[in-house]
Protein backbone atom coordinates (compact mmCIF):
# COMPACT_ATOMS: atom_id res chain seq x y z
CA UNK A 1 0.00 0.00 0.00
CA UNK A 2 0.78 3.43 -0.56
CA UNK A 3 -0.19 6.69 0.08
CA UNK A 4 -2.37 9.40 -1.48
CA UNK A 5 -2.23 10.38 -5.04
CA UNK A 6 -0.06 6.95 -6.66
CA UNK A 7 -2.59 4.92 -4.09
CA UNK A 8 -5.61 6.46 -6.33
CA UNK A 9 -3.79 5.76 -9.56
CA UNK A 10 -3.24 1.95 -8.43
CA UNK A 11 -7.25 1.48 -7.32
CA UNK A 12 -8.21 2.90 -10.42
CA UNK A 13 -6.28 1.29 -12.68
CA UNK A 14 -6.69 -2.21 -11.36
CA UNK A 15 -10.39 -1.80 -11.70
CA UNK A 16 -9.70 -2.51 -15.28
CA UNK A 17 -10.80 -5.64 -16.98
CA UNK A 18 -7.51 -7.74 -17.11
CA UNK A 19 -5.58 -5.84 -14.84
CA UNK A 20 -4.42 -7.13 -11.76
CA UNK A 21 -2.71 -5.34 -8.66
CA UNK A 22 0.84 -6.03 -9.85
CA UNK A 23 0.18 -4.53 -13.21
CA UNK A 24 -1.82 -1.50 -11.39
CA UNK A 25 1.38 -0.44 -10.16
CA UNK A 26 3.44 -1.53 -13.11
CA UNK A 27 1.48 1.25 -14.87
CA UNK A 28 1.19 3.71 -12.13
CA UNK A 29 4.72 3.58 -11.58
CA UNK A 30 5.91 4.05 -15.71
CA UNK A 31 2.57 7.19 -15.27
CA UNK A 32 4.04 9.02 -12.10
CA UNK A 33 7.71 8.32 -13.78
CA UNK A 34 7.11 9.16 -17.39
CA UNK A 35 7.55 13.07 -18.83
CA UNK A 36 4.25 15.06 -17.93
CA UNK A 37 3.67 15.57 -21.62
CA UNK A 38 2.95 12.21 -22.04
CA UNK A 39 1.02 12.01 -18.44
CA UNK A 40 -1.56 14.57 -19.81
CA UNK A 41 -2.18 13.14 -23.38
CA UNK A 42 -2.88 9.81 -21.47
CA UNK A 43 -5.33 11.55 -19.37
CA UNK A 44 -6.82 14.01 -22.30
CA UNK A 45 -7.76 11.13 -24.13
CA UNK A 46 -9.54 9.26 -21.61
CA UNK A 47 -11.68 12.02 -20.97
CA UNK A 48 -12.29 12.59 -25.15
CA UNK A 49 -12.98 9.44 -25.64
CA UNK A 50 -16.04 9.14 -22.69
CA UNK A 51 -17.12 12.89 -23.68
CA UNK A 52 -17.54 11.92 -27.16
CA UNK A 53 -17.11 8.26 -28.19
CA UNK A 54 -21.38 7.04 -27.32
CA UNK A 55 -23.04 3.99 -28.23
CA UNK A 56 -25.31 4.28 -30.96
CA UNK A 57 -29.31 4.14 -30.17
CA UNK A 58 -30.14 1.49 -32.78
CA UNK A 59 -26.97 -0.93 -33.10
CA UNK A 60 -25.63 -0.45 -29.69
CA UNK A 61 -22.02 -0.15 -31.88
CA UNK A 62 -19.29 2.57 -30.77
CA UNK A 63 -20.86 5.97 -32.51
CA UNK A 64 -19.57 9.78 -32.24
CA UNK A 65 -22.81 11.16 -31.59
CA UNK A 66 -26.52 9.63 -31.59
CA UNK A 67 -26.14 6.75 -34.35
CA UNK A 68 -23.21 5.34 -35.62
CA UNK A 69 -21.50 5.11 -39.10
CA UNK A 70 -23.24 2.21 -40.43
CA UNK A 71 -27.15 3.04 -39.40
CA UNK A 72 -26.50 6.66 -41.05
CA UNK A 73 -25.53 5.18 -44.03
CA UNK A 74 -28.55 4.70 -46.26
CA UNK A 75 -27.28 2.30 -48.73
CA UNK A 76 -26.92 -0.39 -45.75
CA UNK A 77 -30.10 -2.99 -45.94
CA UNK A 78 -32.35 -2.71 -43.00
CA UNK A 79 -33.71 -5.69 -43.32
CA UNK A 80 -30.82 -7.79 -42.48
CA UNK A 81 -29.10 -7.67 -39.31
CA UNK A 82 -25.97 -9.27 -38.46
CA UNK A 83 -26.39 -9.88 -34.20
CA UNK A 84 -22.63 -9.49 -32.74
CA UNK A 85 -21.20 -9.70 -29.07
CA UNK A 86 -18.88 -6.83 -28.68
CA UNK A 87 -18.67 -3.42 -31.33
CA UNK A 88 -14.73 -4.85 -31.82
CA UNK A 89 -17.04 -7.52 -34.16
CA UNK A 90 -17.97 -5.36 -36.44
CA UNK A 91 -15.22 -4.14 -36.93
CA UNK A 92 -13.84 -7.54 -37.68
CA UNK A 93 -16.67 -7.66 -40.43
CA UNK A 94 -16.81 -4.65 -41.74
CA UNK A 95 -12.99 -5.79 -42.54
CA UNK A 96 -14.35 -8.40 -44.50
CA UNK A 97 -16.71 -6.61 -46.17
CA UNK A 98 -19.17 -8.62 -47.21
CA UNK A 99 -22.14 -7.55 -45.29
CA UNK A 100 -24.75 -5.42 -46.94
CA UNK A 101 -27.06 -5.29 -43.95
CA UNK A 102 -26.85 -3.88 -40.30
CA UNK A 103 -25.60 -4.74 -36.71
CA UNK A 104 -26.73 -5.77 -33.84
CA UNK A 105 -24.41 -5.49 -31.04
CA UNK A 106 -25.83 -7.63 -27.43
CA UNK A 107 -23.12 -6.33 -25.35
CA UNK A 108 -21.72 -9.79 -24.88
CA UNK A 109 -22.77 -13.53 -24.30
CA UNK A 110 -24.98 -15.36 -21.99
CA UNK A 111 -22.64 -17.08 -19.68
CA UNK A 112 -24.53 -17.75 -16.20
CA UNK A 113 -20.59 -18.93 -14.68
CA UNK A 114 -20.07 -14.93 -15.42
CA UNK A 115 -23.89 -13.78 -14.05
CA UNK A 116 -24.54 -12.73 -17.22
CA UNK A 117 -27.99 -13.60 -18.26
CA UNK A 118 -30.65 -12.76 -21.31
CA UNK A 119 -31.43 -9.66 -19.35
CA UNK A 120 -28.42 -8.23 -19.57
CA UNK A 121 -27.84 -8.03 -22.87
CA UNK A 122 -29.74 -6.11 -25.24
CA UNK A 123 -31.88 -8.93 -26.52
CA UNK A 124 -35.16 -6.27 -25.82
CA UNK A 125 -33.46 -3.70 -28.44
CA UNK A 126 -33.04 -6.81 -31.09
CA UNK A 127 -36.72 -7.95 -31.00
CA UNK A 128 -38.05 -4.45 -30.90
CA UNK A 129 -35.70 -3.44 -33.94
CA UNK A 130 -36.88 -6.72 -35.47
CA UNK A 131 -40.69 -5.61 -35.54
CA UNK A 132 -39.87 -2.15 -36.37
CA UNK A 133 -37.72 -2.27 -39.50
CA UNK A 134 -39.66 -4.85 -41.32
CA UNK A 135 -36.18 -7.99 -40.52
CA UNK A 136 -36.27 -10.61 -42.74
CA UNK A 137 -33.07 -12.18 -41.80
CA UNK A 138 -30.72 -12.28 -38.30
CA UNK A 139 -27.58 -13.88 -39.30
CA UNK A 140 -26.41 -14.47 -35.81
CA UNK A 141 -22.31 -14.02 -36.04
CA UNK A 142 -21.81 -14.33 -31.83
CA UNK A 143 -18.04 -15.96 -31.48
CA UNK A 144 -17.98 -19.71 -32.14
CA UNK A 145 -17.60 -21.00 -28.72
CA UNK A 146 -19.60 -22.42 -26.04
CA UNK A 147 -21.48 -19.09 -25.06
CA UNK A 148 -21.76 -17.02 -28.10
CA UNK A 149 -23.32 -20.75 -29.51
CA UNK A 150 -26.02 -20.92 -26.54
CA UNK A 151 -26.42 -17.32 -26.83
CA UNK A 152 -27.01 -18.24 -31.01
CA UNK A 153 -29.64 -20.69 -29.70
CA UNK A 154 -31.44 -18.48 -27.06
CA UNK A 155 -31.62 -15.72 -30.03
CA UNK A 156 -33.00 -18.17 -32.41
CA UNK A 157 -35.68 -19.47 -30.15
CA UNK A 158 -36.77 -16.17 -29.71
CA UNK A 159 -37.05 -15.13 -33.36
CA UNK A 160 -38.14 -18.24 -35.29
CA UNK A 161 -41.67 -18.36 -34.02
CA UNK A 162 -42.34 -14.56 -35.64
CA UNK A 163 -41.16 -16.18 -38.86
CA UNK A 164 -37.70 -14.43 -39.08
CA UNK A 165 -34.80 -16.46 -41.10
CA UNK A 166 -32.06 -16.77 -38.57
CA UNK A 167 -28.75 -17.98 -39.65
CA UNK A 168 -25.78 -18.76 -37.98
CA UNK A 169 -22.12 -18.16 -39.64
CA UNK A 170 -20.66 -21.30 -41.28
CA UNK A 171 -18.41 -23.54 -39.32
CA UNK A 172 -14.64 -22.92 -40.48
CA UNK A 173 -14.03 -20.46 -37.86
CA UNK A 174 -11.73 -21.22 -34.95
CA UNK A 175 -13.78 -23.42 -32.83
CA UNK A 176 -13.72 -22.09 -29.49
CA UNK A 177 -11.75 -18.57 -30.85
CA UNK A 178 -12.94 -15.23 -31.10
CA UNK A 179 -14.15 -13.62 -34.04
CA UNK A 180 -11.71 -10.81 -34.35
CA UNK A 181 -8.86 -13.13 -34.60
CA UNK A 182 -10.31 -14.69 -37.56
CA UNK A 183 -9.21 -13.36 -41.15
CA UNK A 184 -11.40 -11.77 -43.26
CA UNK A 185 -11.56 -14.26 -46.14
CA UNK A 186 -12.33 -16.73 -43.82
CA UNK A 187 -15.11 -14.38 -42.28
CA UNK A 188 -16.68 -13.43 -45.83
CA UNK A 189 -16.71 -17.32 -46.58
CA UNK A 190 -18.07 -17.95 -43.56
CA UNK A 191 -21.19 -14.99 -44.11
CA UNK A 192 -21.07 -16.48 -47.12
CA UNK A 193 -21.69 -20.15 -46.21
CA UNK A 194 -24.23 -19.36 -43.31
CA UNK A 195 -26.77 -22.07 -42.33
CA UNK A 196 -30.25 -21.47 -41.07
CA UNK A 197 -30.33 -22.15 -37.21
CA UNK B 1 6.83 -47.50 -32.23
CA UNK B 2 9.77 -47.02 -30.13
CA UNK B 3 11.75 -44.31 -28.23
CA UNK B 4 15.35 -44.33 -29.39
CA UNK B 5 17.07 -42.54 -26.70
CA UNK B 6 16.16 -40.23 -24.12
CA UNK B 7 17.73 -37.53 -22.39
CA UNK B 8 16.73 -35.75 -18.66
CA UNK B 9 18.38 -32.50 -17.52
CA UNK B 10 17.30 -31.23 -14.20
CA UNK B 11 14.13 -33.06 -14.41
CA UNK B 12 13.43 -34.28 -11.02
CA UNK B 13 15.61 -36.07 -9.34
CA UNK B 14 17.57 -36.52 -12.55
CA UNK B 15 20.57 -34.46 -12.84
CA UNK B 16 21.87 -35.61 -16.15
CA UNK B 17 20.79 -38.68 -17.37
CA UNK B 18 21.36 -39.92 -21.32
CA UNK B 19 20.31 -43.57 -22.61
CA UNK B 20 20.14 -45.31 -25.76
CA UNK B 21 16.49 -47.40 -25.22
CA UNK B 22 16.23 -50.79 -27.19
CA UNK B 23 13.51 -52.18 -28.19
CA UNK B 24 11.17 -54.85 -25.89
CA UNK B 25 11.07 -54.83 -22.77
CA UNK B 26 13.60 -52.08 -20.75
CA UNK B 27 13.80 -52.19 -16.84
CA UNK B 28 14.85 -49.58 -14.49
CA UNK B 29 15.69 -51.07 -10.84
CA UNK B 30 16.31 -49.34 -8.22
CA UNK B 31 14.92 -48.73 -4.30
CA UNK B 32 12.44 -46.70 -3.91
CA UNK B 33 12.76 -42.57 -4.31
CA UNK B 34 15.97 -42.89 -6.33
CA UNK B 35 14.60 -41.74 -9.07
CA UNK B 36 13.15 -44.94 -11.31
CA UNK B 37 9.31 -43.79 -11.41
CA UNK B 38 10.93 -39.94 -12.57
CA UNK B 39 12.79 -41.75 -15.54
CA UNK B 40 9.62 -43.68 -16.73
CA UNK B 41 7.72 -40.32 -15.84
CA UNK B 42 9.87 -38.42 -18.25
CA UNK B 43 10.41 -40.54 -20.87
CA UNK B 44 6.60 -40.89 -20.48
CA UNK B 45 6.24 -36.93 -20.64
CA UNK B 46 7.92 -37.11 -24.15
CA UNK B 47 5.23 -39.10 -25.76
CA UNK B 48 2.35 -36.88 -24.04
CA UNK B 49 3.65 -33.77 -22.41
CA UNK B 50 1.68 -34.58 -19.33
CA UNK B 51 2.55 -36.41 -15.77
CA UNK B 52 0.71 -39.49 -15.46
CA UNK B 53 1.46 -38.94 -11.79
CA UNK B 54 -1.73 -37.17 -10.11
CA UNK B 55 -1.31 -35.54 -6.74
CA UNK B 56 2.21 -35.14 -7.48
CA UNK B 57 3.20 -31.98 -5.22
CA UNK B 58 6.79 -32.43 -6.05
CA UNK B 59 8.10 -29.81 -8.74
CA UNK B 60 9.07 -31.86 -12.09
CA UNK B 61 12.03 -29.18 -12.43
CA UNK B 62 15.34 -29.95 -10.22
CA UNK B 63 15.09 -28.30 -6.79
CA UNK B 64 17.43 -25.09 -7.69
CA UNK B 65 16.95 -25.20 -11.52
CA UNK B 66 15.08 -22.53 -13.39
CA UNK B 67 14.34 -25.14 -16.22
CA UNK B 68 14.72 -28.83 -16.87
CA UNK B 69 14.81 -30.55 -20.08
CA UNK B 70 13.42 -33.53 -21.04
CA UNK B 71 14.32 -34.48 -25.06
CA UNK B 72 14.23 -37.93 -27.23
CA UNK B 73 13.87 -39.56 -30.63
CA UNK B 74 10.89 -41.80 -31.20
CA UNK B 75 10.91 -43.96 -34.31
CA UNK B 76 7.45 -44.53 -35.72
CA UNK B 77 6.10 -45.98 -39.17
CA UNK B 78 5.21 -42.06 -40.21
CA UNK B 79 9.22 -41.53 -39.36
CA UNK B 80 11.51 -40.12 -37.08
CA UNK B 81 10.07 -37.58 -34.43
CA UNK B 82 12.63 -35.81 -32.03
CA UNK B 83 10.85 -34.30 -29.16
CA UNK B 84 12.35 -31.47 -26.78
CA UNK B 85 10.51 -30.41 -23.81
CA UNK B 86 11.54 -27.34 -21.98
CA UNK B 87 9.78 -27.83 -18.44
CA UNK B 88 9.59 -24.24 -16.43
CA UNK B 89 9.74 -24.14 -12.77
CA UNK B 90 7.79 -20.43 -13.62
CA UNK B 91 5.85 -20.28 -16.94
CA UNK B 92 4.57 -22.23 -19.52
CA UNK B 93 6.21 -25.17 -21.14
CA UNK B 94 8.24 -24.91 -24.46
CA UNK B 95 7.78 -27.73 -26.72
CA UNK B 96 9.47 -28.39 -30.02
CA UNK B 97 8.75 -31.52 -32.53
CA UNK B 98 11.50 -32.20 -35.23
CA UNK B 99 12.61 -28.35 -34.38
CA UNK B 100 9.64 -26.64 -34.62
CA UNK B 101 7.53 -25.52 -31.72
CA UNK B 102 4.13 -27.03 -30.97
CA UNK B 103 1.30 -25.42 -28.90
CA UNK B 104 -1.50 -28.14 -28.04
CA UNK B 105 -0.61 -31.72 -26.89
CA UNK B 106 -2.67 -33.42 -29.19
CA UNK B 107 -0.34 -32.04 -32.13
CA UNK B 108 2.40 -34.56 -30.41
CA UNK B 109 0.05 -36.75 -29.51
CA UNK B 110 -1.31 -37.29 -33.21
CA UNK B 111 2.95 -38.82 -34.01
CA UNK B 112 3.62 -40.51 -30.96
CA UNK B 113 1.51 -42.28 -28.38
CA UNK B 114 2.13 -43.45 -24.91
CA UNK B 115 0.45 -45.58 -22.45
CA UNK B 116 1.19 -45.30 -18.58
CA UNK B 117 0.25 -47.65 -16.09
CA UNK B 118 1.56 -47.31 -12.29
CA UNK B 119 0.61 -47.19 -8.85
CA UNK B 120 -2.28 -44.77 -8.63
CA UNK B 121 -4.20 -46.99 -11.38
CA UNK B 122 -5.27 -48.88 -8.11
CA UNK B 123 -7.86 -46.51 -7.65
CA UNK B 124 -9.86 -47.03 -11.07
CA UNK B 125 -10.95 -50.58 -9.73
CA UNK B 126 -11.30 -48.91 -6.23
CA UNK B 127 -11.99 -45.37 -6.30
CA UNK B 128 -14.97 -43.46 -7.18
CA UNK B 129 -16.91 -43.64 -10.20
CA UNK B 130 -14.91 -40.29 -11.58
CA UNK B 131 -11.82 -42.08 -11.47
CA UNK B 132 -13.27 -44.65 -14.18
CA UNK B 133 -14.23 -41.94 -16.13
CA UNK B 134 -11.20 -39.82 -16.13
CA UNK B 135 -9.89 -43.45 -17.14
CA UNK B 136 -12.12 -43.52 -20.33
CA UNK B 137 -11.39 -40.09 -21.01
CA UNK B 138 -7.36 -40.67 -21.07
CA UNK B 139 -8.21 -43.85 -22.78
CA UNK B 140 -10.09 -41.74 -25.77
CA UNK B 141 -7.48 -38.90 -26.19
CA UNK B 142 -4.75 -42.24 -26.41
CA UNK B 143 -7.19 -43.54 -28.92
CA UNK B 144 -7.94 -40.45 -31.04
CA UNK B 145 -5.81 -37.14 -29.78
CA UNK B 146 -8.34 -35.00 -32.05
CA UNK B 147 -10.84 -36.13 -29.55
CA UNK B 148 -9.00 -35.23 -26.69
CA UNK B 149 -11.22 -31.65 -25.82
CA UNK B 150 -14.36 -33.34 -25.64
CA UNK B 151 -14.49 -33.78 -21.72
CA UNK B 152 -13.61 -30.17 -21.30
CA UNK B 153 -16.10 -28.52 -23.96
CA UNK B 154 -18.58 -30.97 -22.05
CA UNK B 155 -17.88 -30.21 -18.44
CA UNK B 156 -17.73 -26.48 -19.26
CA UNK B 157 -21.39 -26.89 -20.61
CA UNK B 158 -22.27 -28.62 -17.43
CA UNK B 159 -20.83 -25.94 -15.48
CA UNK B 160 -22.64 -23.05 -17.33
CA UNK B 161 -26.03 -24.98 -16.89
CA UNK B 162 -25.33 -26.04 -13.43
CA UNK B 163 -24.68 -22.16 -12.12
CA UNK B 164 -27.93 -21.16 -14.28
CA UNK B 165 -30.43 -23.65 -12.47
CA UNK B 166 -28.47 -23.03 -9.22
CA UNK B 167 -28.36 -19.07 -9.32
CA UNK B 168 -32.21 -19.18 -10.87
CA UNK B 169 -34.90 -17.17 -8.78
CA UNK B 170 -37.75 -18.04 -10.46
CA UNK B 171 -41.37 -19.75 -9.13
CA UNK B 172 -41.23 -23.19 -8.37
CA UNK B 173 -42.17 -25.27 -11.80
CA UNK B 174 -40.91 -22.90 -14.10
CA UNK B 175 -37.52 -22.99 -15.90
CA UNK B 176 -34.64 -19.97 -16.29
CA UNK B 177 -34.80 -18.19 -19.61
CA UNK B 178 -32.38 -19.54 -21.85
CA UNK B 179 -32.18 -23.27 -19.88
CA UNK B 180 -33.18 -24.91 -23.76
CA UNK B 181 -29.99 -22.67 -25.59
CA UNK B 182 -27.58 -24.70 -22.21
CA UNK B 183 -29.89 -27.84 -22.75
CA UNK B 184 -28.31 -27.84 -26.55
CA UNK B 185 -24.99 -27.35 -25.77
CA UNK B 186 -24.51 -29.82 -23.03
CA UNK B 187 -26.27 -32.40 -25.22
CA UNK B 188 -24.24 -31.81 -28.14
CA UNK B 189 -20.93 -31.94 -26.34
CA UNK B 190 -22.29 -34.41 -23.56
CA UNK B 191 -23.26 -36.83 -26.81
CA UNK B 192 -20.27 -36.38 -28.71
CA UNK B 193 -18.58 -37.65 -25.25
CA UNK B 194 -20.60 -40.26 -24.73
CA UNK B 195 -20.16 -41.70 -28.01
CA UNK B 196 -16.25 -41.19 -27.73
CA UNK B 197 -16.21 -43.30 -24.40
CA UNK B 198 -18.59 -46.43 -25.72
CA UNK B 199 -16.27 -46.20 -28.88
CA UNK B 200 -12.80 -46.59 -26.45
CA UNK B 201 -14.64 -49.05 -24.05
CA UNK B 202 -15.58 -51.19 -27.10
CA UNK B 203 -11.95 -51.33 -28.25
CA UNK B 204 -10.77 -52.11 -24.75
CA UNK B 205 -12.91 -54.32 -23.69
CA UNK B 206 -11.55 -57.82 -25.20
CA UNK B 207 -7.83 -56.68 -24.90
CA UNK B 208 -8.37 -55.80 -21.61
CA UNK B 209 -10.22 -59.28 -20.37
CA UNK B 210 -7.49 -61.43 -22.25
CA UNK B 211 -5.24 -59.80 -20.07
CA UNK B 212 -7.10 -60.12 -16.92
CA UNK B 213 -7.94 -64.02 -18.17
CA UNK B 214 -4.17 -64.53 -18.35
CA UNK B 215 -3.10 -62.91 -14.95
CA UNK B 216 -6.13 -64.89 -12.96
CA UNK B 217 -7.01 -67.06 -14.82
CA UNK B 218 -10.80 -65.09 -14.06
CA UNK B 219 -13.08 -63.12 -16.74
CA UNK B 220 -13.03 -59.63 -15.79
CA UNK B 221 -16.60 -57.90 -17.49
CA UNK B 222 -15.55 -53.98 -18.83
CA UNK B 223 -18.91 -52.44 -19.64
CA UNK B 224 -20.01 -48.92 -20.01
CA UNK B 225 -23.13 -47.56 -18.74
CA UNK B 226 -23.89 -44.51 -20.21
CA UNK B 227 -26.12 -41.94 -18.30
CA UNK B 228 -28.35 -41.22 -21.04
CA UNK B 229 -30.16 -44.06 -21.52
CA UNK B 230 -28.64 -45.59 -25.37
CA UNK B 231 -27.50 -49.30 -25.18
CA UNK B 232 -24.04 -49.18 -26.67
CA UNK B 233 -23.72 -52.73 -27.71
CA UNK B 234 -26.71 -51.99 -29.96
CA UNK B 235 -25.52 -52.11 -33.36
CA UNK B 236 -27.70 -49.14 -34.24
CA UNK B 237 -26.86 -47.58 -30.37
CA UNK B 238 -24.73 -44.86 -31.65
CA UNK B 239 -26.04 -43.69 -35.01
CA UNK B 240 -25.82 -39.99 -35.40
CA UNK B 241 -28.92 -38.26 -33.62
CA UNK B 242 -29.41 -41.53 -31.56
CA UNK B 243 -27.45 -40.42 -28.64
CA UNK B 244 -28.37 -37.07 -29.16
CA UNK B 245 -32.11 -38.28 -29.14
CA UNK B 246 -32.22 -39.71 -25.87
CA UNK B 247 -30.28 -37.22 -24.22
CA UNK B 248 -32.99 -34.43 -24.98
CA UNK B 249 -35.92 -37.16 -24.19
CA UNK B 250 -34.21 -38.18 -20.60
CA UNK B 251 -33.46 -34.31 -20.12
CA UNK B 252 -36.81 -33.54 -20.59
CA UNK B 253 -38.35 -35.88 -18.14
CA UNK B 254 -36.02 -34.95 -15.46
CA UNK B 255 -36.58 -31.54 -15.22
CA UNK B 256 -39.04 -30.84 -13.05
CA UNK B 257 -36.35 -33.03 -10.72
CA UNK B 258 -33.16 -30.77 -11.93
CA UNK B 259 -35.49 -27.49 -11.00
CA UNK B 260 -35.81 -29.02 -7.43
CA UNK B 261 -32.49 -29.83 -7.25
CA UNK B 262 -30.97 -27.35 -9.35
CA UNK B 263 -28.25 -29.75 -10.76
CA UNK B 264 -28.25 -31.40 -13.55
CA UNK B 265 -28.94 -34.77 -13.39
CA UNK B 266 -28.33 -36.53 -16.68
CA UNK B 267 -25.56 -36.74 -18.92
CA UNK B 268 -21.89 -38.11 -19.48
CA UNK B 269 -20.89 -37.40 -15.99
CA UNK B 270 -22.99 -39.69 -14.73
CA UNK B 271 -21.24 -42.41 -16.81
CA UNK B 272 -20.25 -45.71 -14.74
CA UNK B 273 -17.84 -47.68 -16.41
CA UNK B 274 -18.67 -51.02 -14.73
CA UNK B 275 -15.74 -53.82 -13.07
CA UNK B 276 -16.89 -56.89 -12.52
CA UNK B 277 -15.73 -60.03 -11.41
CA UNK B 278 -17.55 -63.90 -10.51
CA UNK B 279 -20.38 -61.10 -11.18
CA UNK B 280 -19.62 -59.08 -8.41
CA UNK B 281 -17.89 -55.12 -8.61
CA UNK B 282 -14.20 -55.03 -8.53
CA UNK B 283 -14.28 -51.90 -6.38
CA UNK B 284 -16.67 -53.75 -3.69
CA UNK B 285 -15.36 -57.29 -3.76
CA UNK B 286 -11.82 -57.74 -4.98
CA UNK B 287 -8.43 -58.01 -3.64
CA UNK B 288 -5.76 -55.76 -3.46
CA UNK B 289 -4.10 -58.22 -5.95
CA UNK B 290 -6.94 -58.39 -8.45
CA UNK B 291 -7.72 -55.03 -8.12
CA UNK B 292 -4.40 -54.25 -9.41
CA UNK B 293 -4.75 -56.90 -11.87
CA UNK B 294 -7.65 -55.41 -13.31
CA UNK B 295 -6.21 -51.48 -13.88
CA UNK B 296 -3.07 -53.61 -15.24
CA UNK B 297 -5.33 -55.56 -17.51
CA UNK B 298 -7.25 -52.24 -18.55
CA UNK B 299 -3.78 -50.11 -19.37
CA UNK B 300 -2.61 -53.14 -21.70
CA UNK B 301 -5.89 -53.32 -23.30
CA UNK B 302 -5.35 -50.19 -24.15
CA UNK B 303 -1.54 -50.36 -25.09
CA UNK B 304 -3.42 -53.22 -27.67
CA UNK B 305 -6.47 -51.01 -28.63
CA UNK B 306 -3.94 -48.18 -29.60
CA UNK B 307 -1.78 -50.65 -31.54
CA UNK B 308 -4.68 -51.95 -33.13
CA UNK B 309 -5.92 -48.53 -33.94
CA UNK B 310 -2.44 -47.27 -35.33
CA UNK B 311 -1.07 -50.30 -36.73
CA UNK B 312 2.16 -49.92 -34.16
CA UNK B 313 2.24 -50.37 -30.72
CA UNK B 314 2.64 -47.45 -28.60
CA UNK B 315 5.42 -47.55 -26.30
CA UNK B 316 4.20 -48.62 -23.01
CA UNK B 317 5.69 -47.87 -19.12
CA UNK B 318 4.57 -50.56 -16.28
CA UNK B 319 5.78 -48.36 -13.15
CA UNK B 320 6.16 -50.77 -10.23
CA UNK B 321 3.87 -53.40 -11.60
CA UNK B 322 4.86 -56.66 -9.91
CA UNK B 323 4.54 -55.67 -6.29
CA UNK B 324 1.07 -56.37 -5.51
CA UNK B 325 1.38 -59.67 -7.52
CA UNK B 326 1.64 -62.99 -6.19
CA UNK B 327 4.65 -64.53 -8.06
CA UNK B 328 2.53 -67.10 -9.96
CA UNK B 329 0.89 -64.34 -11.76
CA UNK B 330 4.10 -62.18 -11.58
CA UNK B 331 5.32 -64.60 -13.77
CA UNK B 332 2.18 -64.73 -15.90
CA UNK B 333 2.70 -61.05 -16.37
CA UNK B 334 6.04 -61.31 -17.37
CA UNK B 335 5.26 -63.46 -19.68
CA UNK B 336 2.52 -60.93 -21.53
CA UNK B 337 5.07 -58.46 -21.59
CA UNK B 338 6.63 -59.81 -25.07
CA UNK B 339 5.71 -59.38 -28.38
CA UNK B 340 4.30 -55.56 -27.81
CA UNK B 341 6.81 -53.47 -29.01
CA UNK B 342 8.95 -51.44 -26.52
CA UNK B 343 7.71 -52.10 -22.81
CA UNK B 344 9.52 -49.94 -20.45
CA UNK B 345 9.23 -51.24 -16.22
CA UNK B 346 10.18 -49.97 -12.86
CA UNK B 347 10.99 -52.84 -10.38
CA UNK B 348 11.87 -52.00 -6.66
CA UNK B 349 13.32 -55.21 -6.20
CA UNK B 350 16.42 -57.32 -7.82
CA UNK B 351 14.40 -60.29 -7.87
CA UNK B 352 11.53 -58.65 -10.32
CA UNK B 353 13.80 -57.74 -12.82
CA UNK B 354 12.25 -60.19 -16.35
CA UNK B 355 14.66 -62.75 -17.39
CA UNK B 356 13.87 -61.41 -20.70
CA UNK B 357 14.52 -57.53 -20.31
CA UNK B 358 16.57 -56.55 -23.12
CA UNK B 359 18.68 -53.73 -21.11
CA UNK B 360 18.48 -53.45 -17.39
CA UNK B 361 18.91 -49.96 -15.98
CA UNK B 362 20.27 -49.56 -12.44
CA UNK B 363 18.61 -45.81 -10.94
CA UNK B 364 20.40 -44.29 -7.39
CA UNK B 365 19.86 -40.79 -6.73
CA UNK B 366 19.05 -40.15 -10.04
CA UNK B 367 22.01 -41.39 -11.76
CA UNK B 368 21.04 -44.20 -14.30
CA UNK B 369 23.62 -46.74 -15.06
CA UNK B 370 22.73 -49.47 -17.78
CA UNK B 371 23.85 -52.91 -16.71
CA UNK B 372 26.70 -54.17 -19.25
CA UNK B 373 26.70 -56.69 -21.79
CA UNK B 374 23.91 -58.24 -24.46
CA UNK B 375 22.77 -55.95 -27.21
CA UNK B 376 20.77 -52.89 -26.56
CA UNK B 377 22.18 -52.82 -23.26
CA UNK B 378 24.90 -50.01 -24.21
CA UNK B 379 24.36 -46.88 -23.31
CA UNK B 380 25.79 -43.06 -22.90
CA UNK B 381 26.14 -41.83 -19.70
ZN1 LIG C 1 -25.58 1.75 -35.32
Amino acid sequence: MYEGPIQDLVDELSRLPGIGPKSAQRLAFHIVKADPREARRLAEAIIQAKERVAFCRECGNVAEGDLCRICRDPGRDPTTLCVVEEPKDVVAMEKAGVLKGRYHVLGGAISPLDGIGPEDLRVKELLDRVEQDGVTEVIVATNPNLEGNATAMYVAALLKPAGIRVTRLASGLPVGGDLEYADEVTLGQALEGRREI
Amino acid sequence: MRLSWVELRDFRNHRETRLDVPDGVVVAVGPNGEGKTNLLEGMHYLLDLASPRVGSDLPLVRHGAQSGYVRGEVETMGGRVLVEVEVRAAGANRVQVNRSPVRRKRDLRGRVRGVFAGPDDLAIGQGDPDRRRRFVDEAVAALWPARDTLPRAYEKALRQRNRLLRDWEGAPGQAPAAIEAWDAELVETGSALTRARAEAVARIRPPAAEEFLALTRHELRVSYRPSVPVDPSAPDGLEPGRVEEAFRGRLAERRGDELVRRSTLVGPHRDELELSLRDLTVRAFASHGESWAAAIALRLGLSSAVAEALGEPPVTFLDDPFSALDPERRHRLEGRLAGRGQVVVSVADEGQVPASAAAVWDVRGGVVTPRAGGEGRRAVQ
